[in-house]
């Protein structure tokens, strides 16, 4: 099932995200991602399938998607451009079109400097654009230097887009290449800050694609500090963590229901879906859906 | 200029191991900028390795040892003090050592040629004797017309053609935080031109045959195969 039917349909699409494991799924259906996604299945439209999410590697993103179709759960495949170049990149398209695979999810990829093998030769031999551009010629029937498939792809392409970024103007400018490219829906970077987000929205709203808004879970302070100085593109607010930090431990998972579902229902009328990353508490999704 | 660094003296004794006589070749261009392999690094270093009991047969240092036309009238007239040692330690960038070690062969003498340097890229000066950034990944494929003379090929850490990923903050890279990010450079850049609209067309993938190595530079045609 492709997200841009649902968004076609008028949909309000529900998304969430699981990272496979470092390690192989054989036995897949005691994997932690399948069952992580097993849990939300009834809660939301799709799930994505991250591809070596911060640089770690791990079981592939096309493998543990297989896994979530098998499982009847709707995945959104990743595709990074860091470990591949272009030739492997359109046959990842093709293999994950010809598994079943639906919906696509084109990223740049985070820099391997940030993960667990900083050593190896970075390939970024197109960027997410470019990607989008290629994807979208094999969803037409044909590969990037012109020449025809034997059969097309007819994959949903997703982009992401970070409304945290300054100058606004600049991720704008891109938002809107990724659209020129094929890009058919985005997900965005997670957003704590209601104004700011309104702010981007009345820019992008123009596009006229579908937008999600992105929500990770803040669990604790902690968390959220270790986000505001590692994690690039995303800041937490000041007070969102004094709030936090304002209960005993023991409720931090109440209030990090609390806080979400305020931010869920503030920002849901401004967009057509919402893309959970609930970072190991899949089980607070259907109660911040709920309230 | 090619930047070098100085190999660690214990990687470079331990290159030199085995071999008593050593002839050392230094560089008066760019290693020479770099303070790694000048005619006073190359005495400093000769110094050293006498220290640990090594016998230095000569000691030189072409004006660009990349270039035949500089390192041959140098080496050559010292072609028998080269048969004399039993290796040549190369304080220059990769391609001084090739060179140097072509000469040798030319000269009819097989003889070891060891770096004593590493190479670490195409590097412009920001201040003289302190700092030099690398801007240029000589891709054979310039796009700076494009992007208000700033590279994104060398400069954005993933060489991203189309604009930023997401991840800067504060105008800054996420990988580096202590490097600007090169497409809000480009962007600020363009703006001050007034053009930021041009930034809106699409870049196609690199054509990177051009920079399929090894190249070869047909200087009087132009060409490059």
């Amino acid at each position: 099932m492709k997200l841009t039917e649902l968004f076609q349909k008028k949909e309000f699409v529900i998304t969430s995200e699981v990272g496979p494991m470092k390690g192989c799924a054989r036995n897949g259906r005691q994997a932690a991602f399948l069952k992580e996604a097993e849990s939300l299945k009834d809660f939301v439209h799709a799930v994505n399938v991250t591809d070596n999410q911060s640089a770690v590697m791990r079981l592939g993103s096309l493998a543990a998607s297989v896994l979530l179709k098998q499982a009847g759960i709707e995945p959104i495949y990743q595709l990074v451009c860091r470990d591949r170049n272009r030739i492997a990149l359109q046959s990842d398209l093709l293999s994950a079109c010809t598994l079943g695979i639906d919906n696509v999810l084109c990223l740049t990829g985070d820099h391997l400097k940030l993960g667990d093998h900083p050593t190896a030769k970075a390939v970024f031999d197109v960027d997410s654009v470019q990607l989008l551009d290629m994807a979208r010629g094999l969803n037409q029937g044909r590969d990037m230097m012109g020449r025809d498939l034997t059969q097309s792809t007819g994959l949903a392409l997703g982009a992401v887009v970070n409304p945290n970024f300054q100058p606004l103007d600049l991720q704008l400018l891109k938002m809107e290449k990724k659209i020129e490219a094929g890009a058919e829906f985005f997900q965005t970077q997670a957003v704590y800050d209601p104004k700011l987000f309104e702010t981007f929205i009345r820019k992008a709203e123009g596009f006229g694609v579908p937008i999600q808004y992105g929500v990770v879970i803040i669990k604790s302070p902690k968390m959220a500090k270790y986000m505001n100085e590692n994690v690039s593109g995303i800041t937490v607010p000041q007070a969102l963590i004094k709030e936090m930090a304002g209960v005993p431990e023991t409720q931090y998972k109440d209030k990090a229901r609390e806080i979400t579902a305020r931010l869920v229902k503030e920002i849901s009328p401004m967009v057509q879906g919402l893309h959970f990353m609930p970072l190991g508490w899949p089980d607070l999704v259907p109660a911040i859906l709920k309230s | 200029m090619i930047g070098t660094t100085k190999k660690p003296f214990p990687e470079i004794m331990a290159a030199l191991e085995g071999y008593q006589k050593v002839a050392v070749v230094g560089c008066d261009g760019c290693a020479k900028v770099c303070l790694t392999g000048g005619t006073d690094e190359v005495a400093a270093l000769a110094q050293e390795l006498r220290a640990q009991g090594k016998e230095i047969v000569f000691e030189a240092c072409p004006e660009r040892t990349c270039n035949v036309v500089k390192a041959d009238p140098v080496l050559a007239p010292l072609a028998d003090r080269i048969k004399e040692a039993e290796a040549l330690l190369v304080l220059g960038c990769g391609g001084a050592v090739q060179i140097t070690r072509e000469l040798t062969e030319k000269y009819g003498i097989t003889v070891p040629v060891k770096t004593g340097l590493n190479s670490v890229g195409h590097m412009d000066t920001l201040i003289g004797g302190t700092l030099a950034v690398e801007q240029c990944q000589e891709c054979g494929d310039c796009i700076l017309n494009e992007t208000g003379g700033i590279c994104p090929v060398t400069k954005c850490a993933k060489g991203l053609l189309n604009g930023p990923c997401g991840g800067a903050e504060d105008g800054k890279c996420e990988v580096d935080p202590s490097r600007d990010c090169a497409w809000i450079l480009i962007y600020k850049r363009m703006a001050a031109l007034g053009e930021t609209a041009k930034l809106k067309k699409f870049t196609a993938p690199k054509d990177y045959s051009k920079a399929a190595k090894p190249r070869v530079l047909h200087i009087k045609e132009g060409r490059v195969a």
